[in-house]
């Protein structure tokens, strides 16, 4: 009797086994890798209207964060500072610098410098900037160095698994207050002393940033 | 092991305990309505597309997706940040402010606070500081959302054309140039009613610069008629203010105090603050035609036609009053009074014994003489000073009314008539011919809000600015004076009506601050201090109207007092302010429509209600085997209702019938307000128009015929959404059986002998459903655990909360064709339950006749031990660690499965997009709200009609704070856990390096809880000791709905506590929901049975109980 199948027809069950688990094994891989905001993310760096350096302002000059993201403490948000903080200063420092036209013109006009967003959570996320930096979470700890770019790029994913990777461990970022926008502080504090004194129970139900 | 609870039995002769005919009936309907979480169809997609058009839709869409990824990268798109040139003091972005204003509405406004975020209004709240605060009415809450109405006027025209602000300023100019010359000879002003100060010194004003000018005044629905009978008592000016919260007897003719007379939250407030069960509790005495919410709360509750409420009035002031003219007067007007001798005398016997905390109220559609008789009545009950106070009003001067305007055109002396707001063309008394009339005027000039009917006859349409932007004042129900502040600049450039006035006056000054400015520095708000201070708090101190010291004129009285006219044949017909759209000014705002009636749970229109007996009489089709007519019902569970044709003077109006459990008998009910013919996309196609009804003789109408037009209509009714079968869900006792057992609720139902449930070795319930707090109790929050409980006896069901929260939480409207299909959105409903005398076998034609209303507001109960989430393939409801079940929209796949195992039934399931929902339709005949379809999101390829501009305006009104929830995902009450996570934040920023993060007890207020005037809802921090929540919950009152189930919600209620007076002919010596519980079960629940202990006991008590049930019964039958 003759066969139906071809000889080769009998590697053709373990050849579709290897071979699919091959491709599986790439496309798990190349989604964990790719599709996640640690690659999507982390490194975006867009260009922006004005050529701003926090590493500047903040580590050289030594201006607090505060000082111009005023809001931090006290709203969700953490504000882009009005061209008139930047005029309190730029009206007598290089106050005829080419770079900063926009910023003078802004001022002048009241049209906004159309500043490029870098960091932001879906909109179904209640991030909130001031619990955050008023219970011991320094800038540093979702943003990176700030303070040592010349220009603002992503530095960490800002991810659920992100945020829940300290919700779950906030001895690890918690620092004192008053060392909160002290970006280039390395000291070291007991974490965990600071997270029971202050009864930080950060949370991990889907209620504390999804409403 | 599996756990089945004994069954719930049912009584064979039906049921005592209902929502609706069908349900006392028990139809196969109504059981297939209970079985099935969703209607029959309820997944289908809308008509006119089937499911392969819906999978091109979709396979279309999802290319699209694709390609768009490709393009992009997948990055999200770019988004920038714009700050301002120059930071406005004081504004931080993502904050939210609240500023004190006022939400006018006829002479009383409500004092609010309005907040405000990222530059706009988005929220009402009443206003905590301002004298006698107390929640507010659903209307307050919806009054936002006309501010985003793309529907309102935005343009000013003249004669159809467009023309600017400048145009309109300098025709004004223009007129007061003209009359100044003669001194406004043939100005006529028709406006609607204020309590505006600044207007009155405008007018004052105007008079003074052209003193031949003629100042007319219009209500459709008079609420103040009651202010002639107080002026013929007491003299012209004076104003009597009923402050129930001093009254322990209430005795109310006709008068709906807590749905649609004037100050009707205050009403509840004051109500509430008397009904807690004790020797101090109220009572209340109504006597009424249509049924209300005020006679749902009744202690006794007496159902006449509104012609024989004079009678009653009069039976019962002769029996109140001893002597003097206004007694000798009633003598002769009692005699025709339905009620008995024993019913009047025993009333009044009640009233007399609590003089000085007693008050009489008339209702606004009753005749002069009914008020008079309440104002004597009053009189001799002491209660000026007490329980109402008599003040003097300042006035503006002199007003005549709309039938003068008309006489006056008709003699054609107007050469200019300038309406301010209303909408006279659409509600003018039916036999003024207004809109005819206004033809032989030169010039109408109109400030109106909408582009409506009254627009269409006037050739100067001026676009009204809405309270929310601009600038002015007000004065609450007794006089206070609150401010009417902007909070953001007129969207659409209108302008108000103190501008308007200004400027026909001429006066030099016309900006609306500046004139306020000056009208308060008049009042005493002195100086830029005195000015902050008035906006700050939102009101001005000490300004309420004065006391007026005035005395009775028993002669005046006696004299005015007037018999009925001749009585006429036939039906008499009742022309209601409704209890959502008012006289037809909320037609198109969304949330009103949709708002379920306090009563019918009618949504989206009016409907001719007529009681059951007049039903049987009129012959409308019988159910088989029963007297009882039925709801006209279809098989999908759509109410498709017979249309009725009530003719009175030979103009017919037509409308779907409504069987009204608890109308009088003879009487058809017809809400004003809907049909309107020029008005917005929502209000389109909204029930008919009851206005050619209305004439000058008032909106009591008699010798009425009614006919049955072989029509029928879809009707959208919410009664039996959500029924929950057999169960007491609602608990009610009278005072005398509380003070014997107090904790009864808790001894009802399943709850009071839980022996045959298996149980752990701890003692607990062996339960399918576990909390995740008992295997893993670190996830258990020891700062804060949140609960709610509600007081049934002091809610009325009037519906405020259920707006409330449609604002707070972003809730879509899904419009009439939804509803009807059991997908309306409401977080929260108010459940409407009957109960009858249950010595009437259900199949007795009168079983529905005159029912007791009970009413229970339903909303997620948070479990402990939640059904839901068990079921939760996804994992997208869970707990979270304060006791909240959460709903995490992101994971929700849709597949119901939560719903279906809801106990409550409170998840609500989005079918469509409704919050994308296309409601700009090119097509001006469409009726898109009302249609069973309607233009639903068909997807990013369908067909959207939105105009992006449009899109803008409805966006604003969102709360930021929630999540706008797309289609495909369940959704159900948060406990607005927005506002929790909110306050957490605070005190969590404030304890800093502290561990002092637990939120204060009472420290957050559900948007519900804010809202309820009668403060029925309580909300708060278990942990802390302070909350109110605590005490509460140890109420004896206190129980759980469907305890048994060991669900451990955290919503508790407090039982309903009525006070019936054991002299009067229809005490009852149980509620007759409890009478029917004692009778189905054979128990009763104010005799020991061991109610929820650990302790296992027989469970013999069950048959103990029913022959101690017995005795009572026969106990009672003497009483009843």
């Amino acid at each position: 009797m003759p066969s139906i199948f071809p000889r080769w027809a009998n590697q053709f069950g373990p050849k579709l086994l290897v071979g699919g688990g091959l491709i599986g094994t790439l496309a798990t891989a190349g989604v964990t890798y790719y599709f996640t905001p640690k690659y999507t993310r982390v490194g975006y760096q867009p260009i922006q209207p004005v050529p701003f350096s926090h590493r500047v302002h903040s580590d050289q000059l030594g201006i607090d964060c505060r000082y111009c993201h005023n809001g931090v403490e006290k709203s969700w948000f953490s504000n882009i500072p009005a061209a008139s903080t930047c005029m309190n200063c730029h009206s007598l420092i290089l106050k005829d610098d080419p770079r900063l036209q926009l910023v003078r013109d802004s001022y002048q006009s009241g049209t906004p410098i159309p500043w490029v967003q870098i960091h932001k959570v879906p909109d179904y996320v209640y991030f909130n900037h001031s619990v955050h930096v008023n219970r011991g979470i320094s800038c540093v700890s979702c943003h990176g160095q700030i303070n040592e770019m010349d220009e603002v790029y992503h530095a960490k994913p800002l991810s659920m698994s992100f945020c829940l990777d300290c919700h779950r461990k906030p001895e690890d970022n918690i620092r004192p207050l008053d060392k909160i926008t002290q970006l280039d502080w390395k000291g070291q504090v007991d974490g965990k002393q600071l997270v029971h004194d202050w009864k930080v129970q950060p949370g991990e139900s889907c209620s504390v940033c999804h409403r | 092991m599996k756990t089945i609870p004994p069954p719930c039995p049912e009584p064979e002769t039906g049921r005592k305990y209902w929502r609706s005919l069908d349900h006392l009936q028990d139809k196969p309907e109504v059981r297939e309505w209970i079985e099935r979480e969703f209607p029959d169809g309820a997944s289908l997609a809308p008509d006119g597309e089937s499911r392969r058009d819906w999978m091109k839709i979709m396979s279309a869409s999802f290319l699209l997706a694709g390609m768009g990824g490709l393009a992009t990268g997948c990055r999200r798109p770019e988004e920038e940040l714009l700050p301002f040139g120059k930071q406005p003091e004081g504004y931080l972005h993502g904050g939210y402010k609240f500023f004190a204003t006022a939400v006018p509405n006829r002479d009383a406004a409500t004092a609010v606070l309005a907040k405000w975020q990222d530059g706009r209004p988005i929220k009402l709240e009443a206003n905590p500081l301002a004298p006698g605060s107390h929640g507010t009415c659903a209307c307050v809450q919806a009054a936002i959302l006309d501010l985003y109405d793309p529907d309102r006027a935005t343009r000013h025209t003249h004669k159809g054309t467009d023309v600017s602000a400048a145009k309109v300023v300098d025709a004004l100019s223009a007129l007061s140039k003209q009359f100044a010359s003669n001194s406004g000879k043939g100005l006529y002003i028709l406006a609607e009613r204020s309590s505006s100060p600044s207007r009155n010194r405008l007018q004052k004003a105007l008079k003074d610069k052209l003193g031949e000018s003629v100042w007319a005044e219009y209500e459709p629905v008079d609420l103040s008629a009651g202010r002639a009978a107080t002026a013929i008592a007491y003299g012209p000016g004076v104003r009597a203010v009923v402050k129930v919260g001093n009254a322990k007897r209430i005795l109310s003719l006709d008068a709906d105090l807590f749905g649609t007379e004037q100050g009707a939250a205050g009403a509840m407030a004051g109500y509430a603050k008397h009904r807690k069960p004790g020797d101090e509790m109220n009572r209340l005495y109504v006597v009424e035609s249509l049924l209300s919410i005020t006679g749902g709360q009744a202690d006794h509750r007496l159902r006449v036609k509104p012609s024989e409420v004079l009678a009653v009035a009069a039976q019962v002031a002769a029996a109140v009053l001893k002597g003097g003219p206004v007694a000798d007067k009633l003598r002769g007007l009692a005699a025709s009074s339905p009620a008995s001798t024993k019913w009047a005398e025993e009333c009044a016997k009640d009233l007399v014994a609590h003089a000085g905390a007693a008050v009489v109220v008339a209702g606004h559609r009753q005749p002069l003489s009914v008020h008079l008789i309440a104002a004597a009545l009053n009189e001799a009950l002491e209660a000026p000073g007490k329980t109402l106070d008599l003040v003097s009003v300042p006035s503006g001067g002199d007003a005549v009314s709309i039938p003068e305007v008309v006489s006056a055109l008709n003699a054609g002396s107007v050469d200019t008539l300038v309406i301010l707001g209303g909408n006279p063309a659409y509600n003018a008394p039916a036999d003024l011919k207004f809109a005819e009339a206004t033809k032989k005027a030169k010039n109408v000039v109109r400030l109106g809000y909408y582009e409506d009917e009254t627009a269409a006859i006037s050739n100067w349409h001026i676009a009204a600015s809405h309270f929310l932007e601009s600038w002015g004042d007000a004065r609450s129900l007794n006089g206070t004076v609150l401010p009417v502040q902007p909070l953001l600049q007129p969207l659409f450039g209108g302008l108000t009506d103190l501008e308007v006035l200004a400027r026909l006056a001429g006066l030099e000054q016309t900006s609306p601050y500046e004139l306020t400015r000056q009208t308060l520095k008049d009042l005493g708000a002195d100086g830029e201090e005195g000015w902050k201070k008035f906006l700050h708090d939102g009101f001005l101190a000490n300004s309420a109207y004065e006391t007026a010291s005035v005395s009775f004129k028993p002669g005046a009285v006696a004299a005015a007092i007037s018999g009925p006219t001749s009585k006429a044949e036939g039906f008499e017909v009742v022309l209601h302010r409704d209890s959502k759209v008012d006289d037809g000014r909320g037609l198109n705002n969304g949330w009103l429509q949709e708002m379920p009636d306090p009563i019918t749970k009618v949504t989206w229109e009016n409907v001719v209600t007529v009681s059951p007996k007049t039903a049987r009489d009129l012959g409308l089709p019988l159910e088989k085997g029963t007297q009882i007519p039925q709801d006209q019902k279809a098989h999908d569970g759509q109410y498709r209702q017979i249309t009725l044709r009530v003719t009175v003077n030979g103009v017919s109006v037509e409308g779907p019938v409504w069987v009204q459990p608890g109308l009088a008998d003879g009487v058809v009910g017809l809400a004003l307000g809907y049909g309107r013919t020029a008005v917005g996309r929502v209000g389109k196609g909204s029930g008919f128009n009851a206005y050619p009804l209305l004439t000058s003789t008032g909106p009591l109408v008699s010798g009425a015929k009614v006919e049955m037009v072989t029509k029928r209509a879809l009707v959208a009714v919410t009664q039996e959404h959500g029924l929950m079968e057999g169960r007491p869900v609602v608990r009610e006792a009278n005072l005398d059986e509380y003070k014997k057992k107090p904790d009864f609720a808790k001894n009802m139902d399943l709850d009071g002998h839980l022996s045959y449930v298996p149980r752990n070795p701890d003692g607990s319930i062996k339960n399918i459903y576990q909390s995740p707090y008992k295997a893993n109790p670190w996830t258990k929050s020891d700062i804060n655990q949140w609960a709610m409980v509600v007081d049934l006896g002091t809610c009325t069901g009037c519906s405020a909360c259920v707006v409330a929260c449609q604002a707070e939480n972003n809730i879509p409207i899904v419009g009439k064709g939804q509803v009807s299909r059991g997908r309306e959105m409401h977080w929260m409903r108010i459940d409407r339950y009957y109960s009858y005398d249950p010595n009437i076998p259900a199949s007795s034609e009168v079983a529905a006749d005159d029912p007791q209303m009970v009413v229970q507001p339903m909303l997620c109960q948070h479990c402990e031990n939640a059904p839901c989430e068990s079921v939760c393939p996804v994992n997208a409801t869970v707990h979270d660690n304060e006791g909240l079940n959460v709903m995490a929209y992101n994971r929700c796949i849709g597949t119901r499965y939560c719903s279906n195992n809801c106990p409550y039934k409170v998840r609500r399931f989005n079918f469509f997009d409704y919050n994308k929902r296309d409601n700009s339709f090119a097509d001006a005949d469409d009726h898109h709200f009302m249609d069973l379809t309607g233009p639903l999101y068909h997807g990013p390829l369908g067909k959207n009609r939105y105009a992006e501009k449009e899109w803008e305006i409805v966006k604003l009104v969102k709360n930021p704070d929630v999540s706008v929830r797309m289609r495909g995902v369940m959704e159900k009450c948060t406990f607005c856990v927005q506002r929790i996570e909110q306050a957490k934040i605070a005190v969590k920023v404030q304890a800093r390096d502290s561990g002092n993060v637990r939120v204060p007890g009472n420290m957050v207020k559900t948007a519900c809880q804010e809202a309820c005037p009668a403060g029925a809802i309580s909300f708060g921090n278990v942990l802390d000791p302070e909350a109110s929540v605590n005490a509460l919950q140890n109420d004896p009152r206190n129980y759980t709905v469907l305890g048994f189930l060991d669900n451990k919600p955290r919503v508790t209620y407090l039982a309903r506590i009525r006070n019936p007076n054991p002299a009067m002919p229809d005490y009852y010596a149980s509620p007759r929901s409890l009478q029917d519980y004692e009778r189905i079960r054979g128990e009763n629940p104010f005799e020991e049975h061991g109610h929820g202990g650990a302790h296992g006991h027989g469970d013999d008590h069950g048959k103990a109980g029913g022959s101690g049930h017995a005795a009572m019964t026969g106990g009672k039958g003497g009483q009843i």
